[in-house]
């Protein structure tokens, strides 16, 4: 197997006796010794853990029980999901201190459960409040594609390991964009699904009105196979909705025909660099969507969820504030604190806005199923670049990141992440965004630009 | 029976200048209880700003009195 060697090919391989599952693991450990001092994406690596599952896996495979549909696969995780005997450090010095985790979180479960099998934890931006990839405490993640750019964040360990051909799949968490900014920067594929829809049972939290679990990989059937297996009732999370498994792997060759497909217009249209919007363009031009829509008061949904992610956060960490305030990541603290200060009553008013927003929205999608928005206003920034320059004004780079992906997890919807290189330059991402509860369309969609050759992402060299 | 929007008819908010976000940041640090170091205040007070310009915008939105909270808590 090869660092570019899919979780399909990987498990495909593992279940026809091509591979053994050790053979897949001591090749993902070897990249990561090998590649991962300079990315600084892993923040533990679990091989004697590892190992053992693996063996496991071969044995049962030699005595005749079915290998799981992604037998053999290494995969890694945001270090805000529960690994056995860690401490979930969820990017912070604090959360060291923690008990070690006592079992796996729940999406961590079900992908070894599939035969997956954990080979880490990831670098993330101190508890998810971050679009950059830097932290205080373990250091920057490296873009793979250039190491003096960000990851974009929070997942930034999570685009690093898959961009860097460490792992085929990764998971990470998405609030504002955390999962869908990585993947702009380090050009992979990523799905957040509908609120909701997979369990957070297990992982840290950031803003509990907004948190979303999901894949990173670097093809459309990865994220899909990632995801049927994630899929499923879980009792230990109750904002999980009841939904039952909707499998979408079956479904990808489906591609995008009859598809009604449209581009976000006005807000998603401007406040980036032309080759963002070039991106769109493109994808667009190769599925043949030529109708614009315009989603409404996208900017007062932005604006809504600074407010709510600023509140709930605050609220969360309250009293590691007051106790611990030092140890926090400086840029991440500084905004905590403001956070307490917000009045109840503007909190009360962005979740009722947020009501009559997602009734616009949900509107929409009566007259079409998929919409294609920029990810990012911009490609990768250096590694500590505090400014970013859009339509020529000088804007401060860390909040405006994300000025394209929250007006979409504010309501939820699902979003698959489509890498879409334009030029020579770094990569960027497309939104593929549907209805609640299709991310079939949306993954099918992505996979449409994939077979197009539109959408890519090769591990970075 | 929809209640008529309200915004017109709203005393104006000015926006929230440093000495009135340092006030406010002063204020509420010992009634929420968090030691904060001098070296953080202006940070602290740029991020109230930010966000007091992004509720803003959210509340100068018109919603009608019937519009419910997102979150729905199921007994």
């Amino acid at each position: 197997m090869s660092n570019q060697s899919t979780a399909a090919g990987i498990a495909a391989a593992v279940a026809a006796g091509r591979l053994t599952a050790a053979e897949a693991i001591e090749a993902a450990l070897a990249r990561i010794a090998a590649i991962d001092p300079g990315v600084n994406a892993f923040t533990d690596v679990t091989a004697e853990r590892a190992r053992a599952r693996a063996a496991t896996i071969d044995a049962d495979r030699a005595a005749g029980r079915a290998p799981g549909p992604l037998a053999g696969v290494p995969f890694a995780v945001k270090n805000l999901f529960d690994v056995e005997g860690i401490p979930t450090r969820a990017g912070s010095k604090i959360n060291r201190d923690r008990e070690p985790a006592a079992r796996d979180g729940a999406l961590v479960r079900r992908l070894e459960a599939a035969g997956a099998i954990l080979v880490g934890a990831l670098n993330m931006g101190e508890y998810a409040y971050d679009f950059t990839g830097e932290n205080a405490h373990d250091g920057p993640s490296r873009n793979p594609h250039d190491r003096d750019r960000m990851t974009g964040g929070s997942s930034g360990g999570s685009g690093a390991a898959v961009a860097a051909g460490l792992v085929p799949l990764a998971l990470g968490s998405d609030t504002n964009g955390s999962i869908r900014v990585p993947s702009a920067f380090c050009g992979t594929f990523g799905l957040k699904p509908t609120f909701g829809r997979l369990s957070r049972a297990g992982s840290f939290p950031f803003v509990a009105s907004f948190d979303h679990l999901g894949p990173l990989a670097r093809s459309v059937a990865d994220l899909s196979l990632a995801y049927d297996a994630m899929q499923g009732a879980d009792p230990d999370d109750p904002w999980q909705a009841p939904r039952p498994v909707e499998p979408v792997t079956a479904a990808l060759a489906q591609g995008a025909t009859g598809l009604r497909i449209a581009v976000a217009g006005g807000y998603f249209a401007r406040g980036g660099e032309p080759d963002c919007f070039a991106a769109v363009q493109r994808a667009a031009e190769a599925l043949g969507a030529t109708r614009a829509i315009e989603i409404p008061e996208a900017a007062r949904a932005r604006a809504a969820a600074f407010v709510i992610t600023a509140s709930e956060a605050a609220g969360l960490h309250l009293d590691r504030l007051r106790a611990r305030p030092g140890d926090y990541d400086p840029a991440v603290r500084d905004r905590l604190i403001a956070g307490t200060t917000i009045p109840a009553a503007w909190v009360h008013r962005a979740q009722r806005f947020r009501s009559w927003y997602r009734t616009r929205v949900l509107a929409l999608f009566e007259e079409v199923d998929v919409v294609l928005a920029p990810c990012t206003p911009c490609r990768a920034l250096r590694i500590g670049q505090a400014t970013m320059e859009i339509d020529g004004v000088t804007v401060p780079a860390r909040p405006n990141i994300g000025v394209f992906t929250q007006p979409i997890s504010f309501v939820g919807l699902p979003v698959v992440a489509v890498p879409v290189r334009v030029g020579d330059g770094l990569p960027l991402a497309v939104q593929v965004i549907a209805a609640p509860w299709r991310e079939d369309l949306a993954l099918r969609v992505a996979g449409t630009l994939e077979a197009a050759g539109v959408g890519a992402a090769p591990v970075a060299e | 029976m929809t209640t008529p929007p309200l915004a017109p008819a709203l005393p104006p908010a000015l926006p929230l200048d440093d000495a009135s976000a340092g006030a406010i940041v002063d204020a509420m640090m010992p009634l929420v209880g968090i030691p904060m170091a001098p070296e953080w205040r202006e940070t602290v007070i740029a991020s109230v700003k930010a966000t007091a310009a992004a509720a803003r915008l959210v509340l100068d939105f018109p919603l009608d009195d019937t519009v419910e909270p997102a979150p729905v808590f199921r007994a």
